[in-house]
């Protein structure tokens, strides 16, 4: 008698060490998509609207095979395995978690990148101090890529012009 | 209807052989579902819910299609066991994965189709009754989310699992921490062929505690001696003495003088030859 589990009518913990379903924490998701790419089951997507400049972050726990890949590839620890493992349902939309974030748009042309305003905020974070000029960096990694391409084809037809004439 | 007792039918339809593993667990006196009132059934005429593991195969799907044919007209519960059955898990674009046309293996939907949903979705477009699937997800899950799987279907327990929509309104922060954000990163990356993913964060945590209180190479070398004595954990002190060495070289490289606490060391330190401090602004 003593030895059956009494499960399902008392609160029961998973160990320590268990793998139960991943988590996005929103606050420090930074919409990289490194979690996407390590995904082997695709249980995460990263879906852009580049019309309204949205980027989804999606984790469907239904697809998931808890291999903790995500986990180890996240930059800021955004995404981590819990130990919750109740998550039986009759419904299969109760699986889906969404994260969505704003992709960050050229102040140029006006036309969203392919990354959000947060990852640029990691890229800056992340940046030695001393080695480059960061207000200059700043101005120029804000650009898109044709922008920054034209840019830099401008400053370099003008600075040729200062040597030549 | 409200069920009393659920008899199951356990059908495979191309598993790995965990979740069936599991299932048997389930049934087990230290799990004992039959307290709950589930018992298994010979054959699907007898049953009223039919347990499915496997992402189901081409191969299977016509004898899948046949035994829920064959069960008795209500209830037809069908309870997905693993995430195989719930949306075909790994083998989600394999070729002998059954899909429906409609549902691509490389689609950007969301939930993620496959599994036992497409079975599902041909019999009732055939015109079959079939009653509400139970998404048990794991891979394989445990015999506690089983039998929690179970006992929602029975309607004995709430249901926890909840769908989330977060927006930018959520917040945002970009957590500081007391050494360099380029070299915690490849600090973590290293730390991850020694210990795994498991112990990583917590280490790591500690190891920069550790790096933000040193004021000097000595100190550092010091506190993590102090900390490998109070953990006796070999794997931890190993891991330890990897990042401080790690931490040393990535210093050596990037310069001293950057956003550090620990001031450069002079001449050598404990075998390994370290240069000066250098100005860091001049390369």
């Amino acid at each position: 008698m003593a030895v059956t589990l009494k499960y399902p009518f008392v609160k029961l913990e998973a160990p320590p060490e268990y793998r139960g379903i991943p988590h996005i924490e929103p606050r420090l998701c930074i919409g990289c998509g490194a979690c996407v790419n390590a995904c082997p089951a695709d249980a995460l997507l990263k879906i852009d609207d580049h019309s309204t400049g949205t980027r989804k972050i999606v984790l469907d726990v239904g697809r998931c095979i808890r291999c903790a890949r995500c986990d180890e590839a996240c930059p800021t620890g955004a995404i981590r395995m819990t130990r919750n493992f109740e998550v039986a349902t009759l419904d299969r939309s109760d699986h889906v978690e969404v994260v969505e974030l704003r992709l960050h748009r050229c102040p140029n042309c006006g036309n969203y990148t392919d990354y959000t305003e947060r990852a640029l905020e990691k890229a800056f974070q992340i940046l030695p101090e001393g080695l480059f000029d960061k207000e200059e960096l700043r101005k120029k990694a804000i650009l898109c890529r044709n922008c920054r391409r034209k840019l830099t084809v401008d400053d370099t037809i003008e600075a040729s012009r200062e040597v030549v004439g | 209807m409200k069920l009393r007792s659920l008899y199951i039918f356990h059908l495979d339809t191309g598993a790995c052989n965990g979740c069936e593993i599991e299932l048997f667990d389930v049934l087990t006196p230290y799990y004992d579902a039959e307290r709950l009132g589930v018992r298994l059934a010979a054959s699907p005429r007898h049953a009223h819910a039919m347990a499915v593991t496997g992402p189901l195969t081409r191969q299977t799907y016509y004898a899948a299609k046949e035994a829920i044919k064959a069960m008795p007209p209500k209830p037809r519960i069908i309870v997905a066991i693993g995430t195989c059955a719930c949306s075909g898990g790994i083998f989600y674009n394999g070729y002998p994965i059954y899909r429906r046309p409609e549902s691509p293996r490389e689609g950007q939907e969301y939930p993620r189709r496959g599994g036992i949903f497409e079975l599902v979705q041909d019999l009732r477009d055939e015109g079959e009754y079939v009653g509400p699937v139970v998404y048990i997800p794991g891979c394989p899950p445990r015999p506690e989310e089983i039998l929690y799987g179970v006992a929602l279907a029975l309607g004995l327990v709430e249901k926890r699992a909840k769908g989330e929509h977060y927006t930018e309104e959520a917040g945002f922060e970009l957590p500081e921490y007391p050494i360099e954000e380029r070299i915690r990163l490849s600090l973590r990356e290293r730390l991850k062929y020694v210990v795994g993913y498991f112990d990583r964060e917590g280490i790591l945590r500690d190891f920069m505690e550790l790096a933000g209180k040193a004021e000097s190479v000595e100190e550092l070398h010091r506190l993590i001696e102090d900390y490998c004595l109070r953990n006796p954990d070999s794997r931890i002190s190993l891991a330890m003495r990897v990042l401080e060495r790690e931490f040393l070289r990535l210093k050596e490289k990037y310069g001293w003088e950057v956003g550090m606490n620990a001031k450069a060391p002079q001449g050598e330190v404990r075998g390994v030859q370290v240069a000066v401090k250098r100005d860091a602004g001049s390369r």
